[in-house]
């Protein structure tokens, strides 16, 4: 279950996106991706979604080269988008429920695993609602369940957690480390170095299209991902029996 | 900061002249081109037909007859016009419609309603490129004094059609707008347009095992079902459609019968192709691009509905025909189903290829069709070979689906 994306070149005009990225993600490892706006993370991550062909590289999610054999690699690869788009007429259950018949999952344990998403993320009684209607906060939730729907052998967020709520980026990042114990490479694009810092075991770092350094969990000096001191408070307080609200 | 008396009818001026040359500006210098060579094609296919129908009238019956004919296709032209007006405003004034937040500014509604009517009423000009061929038609066949009158007349009956067409709409948008003490007409549907559409609740999702192609038709059934442009879309080959059937009920004569319902079928498959462009427009990009799927599945599921749509508008000939009062023609049934499969097919064609771009797709089909049908009027068979090589030259494309980008 690895990603390995080796020589990605890619320009747009005269601006070049990509110079050359190669990078390897292993299975269980989060990887974040750091760079300042416009360093190429999005090009990246979407030339790695196989939803924009590269000039040059290869991408190969478990020795599957994407470009190649698209269908057999997209089978293994989750990816939450920055700006996430939808069937805007459906459900969020019915989005659902269509990306589970397209990748072909148990139809009864596809449901379940969207039941407890929808739950744990803070969706509950909102997913029988048009899309249209979701906030982009909700958006953004939505993208990040459909992409970890089929429990991908390679996962890439790109941004996908920005504008989640203190509850669902927990349990959000609780998933990563869950699916990454299970043996997903997740390559985890964020702005939010603290995001990046509590959940990654390495930290790539791009700059006008190239890796320009790669950090170990060591050399920022954390060890174990955990909560901030105001997360802590926070999700302690809304938890209180006090902070519940009648309905 | 001084504050004076706004000039709202010189604002608005100044900013329908800045809209119509923003406009003109976003269509690219080509595609400039292209709708000038497609007008230029259809108004002399149209003039040609119509000279030798005013010439031929004029030799048998005078050339008053042959005015009369003019006028009424003149009528016809500023009746198109006055309901493409209408159909615009229905759309402009409906809930959830695109606009600036009309009634968070300090301007009477009465007078952004004069602005949206006049925005609307700009379509009408359309109009004006079929009699423009008619009246050059008419050129040297009617008498001079009757040919002024025509020109006049058909300015004024399209600005009175535009107008009616408008005041219609703005009566269908206020029969649904709610009740709102102390506010006008026009401020109710004004806030009526502002509204969202209404989320609501959905039916529960299916989960079921089934295919990649099932689940795209399945998933292309509820997307049409809510609101939106593809349920917009479905409107006109299910008006067309039936309007098909019926025709063969009509007491006219059997040849023409047939001509009016294979038009007729034509119009309704030309609906059904600009449906599925609908359809593929409604396919996220990211989202698409991200399953395992390839084009034979997304392109599959287009072609599948345009077989289903071809077979149903040639079991509406093979219905209407058959039940007809007698003496009724033959039913073009296989004509039928191949004319408007090959459309429909064409429509799926390029929402695939041109994919994620709708409005390209949407445009290159029109183009294609009104080529087709130009081509039709003069030759009928020439039309038949301008749909086939449209049809194989936009599927040479299909296999580069999955290398396209958002744009």
């Amino acid at each position: 279950m690895t990603l390995r994306i080796h020589g990605l070149r890619r320009r747009f005009g005269a601006v070049v996106a990509l110079d050359g990225v190669t990078l390897e993600v292993k299975p269980g490892e989060i990887v974040g991706l750091l760079g300042p706006n416009g360093a190429g993370k999005s090009t990246l991550m979407r030339a790695a979604a196989g939803l924009q062909p590269p000039d040059l590289g290869q991408v190969h999610v478990e020795d599957v080269d994407l470009w190649r054999e698209p269908i057999a690699a997209k089978r293994r690869l989750g990816f939450a988008s920055e700006h996430p788009s939808f069937y805007e007429e459906l459900s969020a259950d019915q989005y659902l429920a269509f990306l589970a018949a397209v990748r072909g999952l148990e139809p009864k344990a596809a449901a379940a695993r969207a039941g407890e998403l929808v739950e744990r993320l803070g969706l509950k009684g909102r997913t029988d609602e048009p899309v249209r209607g979701f906030s982009n906060g909700m958006r953004k939730k939505l993208s990040f369940m459909a992409a970890i729907l089929h429990r991908p052998s390679v996962l890439l967020c790109d941004e996908a957690l920005e504008g989640f709520d203190a509850p669902a980026a927990l349990y959000a990042r609780e998933t990563l480390r869950a699916l990454a114990s299970g043996g997903t490479a997740v390559l985890f694009s964020s702005h939010v170095t603290e995001a990046v810092e509590r959940l990654c075991d390495r930290v790539i770092v791009l700059h006008r299209g190239r890796v320009v350094h790669t950090l170990a969990r060591a050399e920022w000096g954390l060890e174990a991902p955990g909560l901030s001191a105001l997360e802590r408070a926070f999700l302690e307080l809304i938890r209180s029996p006090a902070a519940e609200v009648p309905a | 900061m001084p504050v004076h008396t706004p000039d709202f009818s010189a604002a608005f001026a100044g900013l329908e002249r800045a809209l119509v040359r923003r406009r003109i500006a976003a269509v690219e210098p080509v595609l400039r081109l292209e709708i000038a060579a497609l007008a230029a094609f259809l108004a002399a296919a149209l003039f040609w037909r119509m000279r030798l129908r005013l010439g031929s009238i004029a030799f048998a019956h005078g050339p008053w007859a042959a005015t009369g004919e003019a006028a009424a296709a003149l009528g016809a032209c500023a009746l198109l016009g006055g309901a493409l007006a209408g159909a615009r405003h229905v759309m402009t004034l409906a809930p959830g419609a695109a606009g600036p937040p009309w009634l968070a500014l300090p301007i009477p509604a009465a007078q952004v309603h004069r602005h949206l009517a006049r925005a609307s009423r700009l379509l009408a000009l359309l109009a004006a490129l079929p009699a423009l061929s008619v009246l050059a038609a008419a050129l040297g066949i009617v008498p001079w004094l009757a040919f002024g009158a025509l020109a006049a007349g058909f300015c004024v009956l399209l600005d009175l059609a535009a107008r009616l067409g408008c005041r219609a709409a703005f009566g269908i948008a206020r029969s649904r707008a709610e009740p709102l003490a102390g506010c006008d007409a026009w401020t109710r549907v004004l806030a009526a347009a502002a509204r969202p559409l209404s989320s609501g609740r959905l039916a529960a999702a299916r989960w079921r095992r089934e295919g990649a192609l099932p689940a795209f038709l399945r998933k292309d059934l509820l997307v049409t079902r809510r609101p939106g442009p593809a349920r917009g879309r479905l409107a006109q080959p299910l008006v067309f459609g039936a309007l098909s059937v019926l025709v063969w009920f009509v007491p006219i004569a059997p040849g023409a019968v047939t001509t009016v319902a294979i038009g007729l079928v034509l119009l309704a498959a030309a609906g059904l192709a600009s449906w599925i462009v609908a359809l593929a427009a409604s396919d996220p990009f990211p989202v698409v691009k991200a399953l395992p799927v390839g084009v034979g599945v997304v392109w599959g599921a287009r072609v599948a509905w345009a077989a289903l749509g071809a077979v149903a508008l040639a079991a509406g000939q093979a219905v209407g025909a058959g039940f007809a009062p007698p003496p009724a023609a033959d039913a073009p049934v296989a004509g039928a189903a191949l004319a408007a499969f090959a459309v429909a097919v064409l429509g799926a064609n390029y929402a695939i290829t041109l994919f994620p771009r709708a409005d390209h797709a949407e445009r290159i089909l029109g183009i294609a069709l009104a080529i087709a049908l130009a081509a039709s009027l003069m030759f009928y068979f020439v039309g038949w070979a301008v749909l086939l090589v449209a049809l194989l030259h936009s599927a040479r494309r299909l296999p580069r689906w999955p290398l396209q980008e958002e744009a």
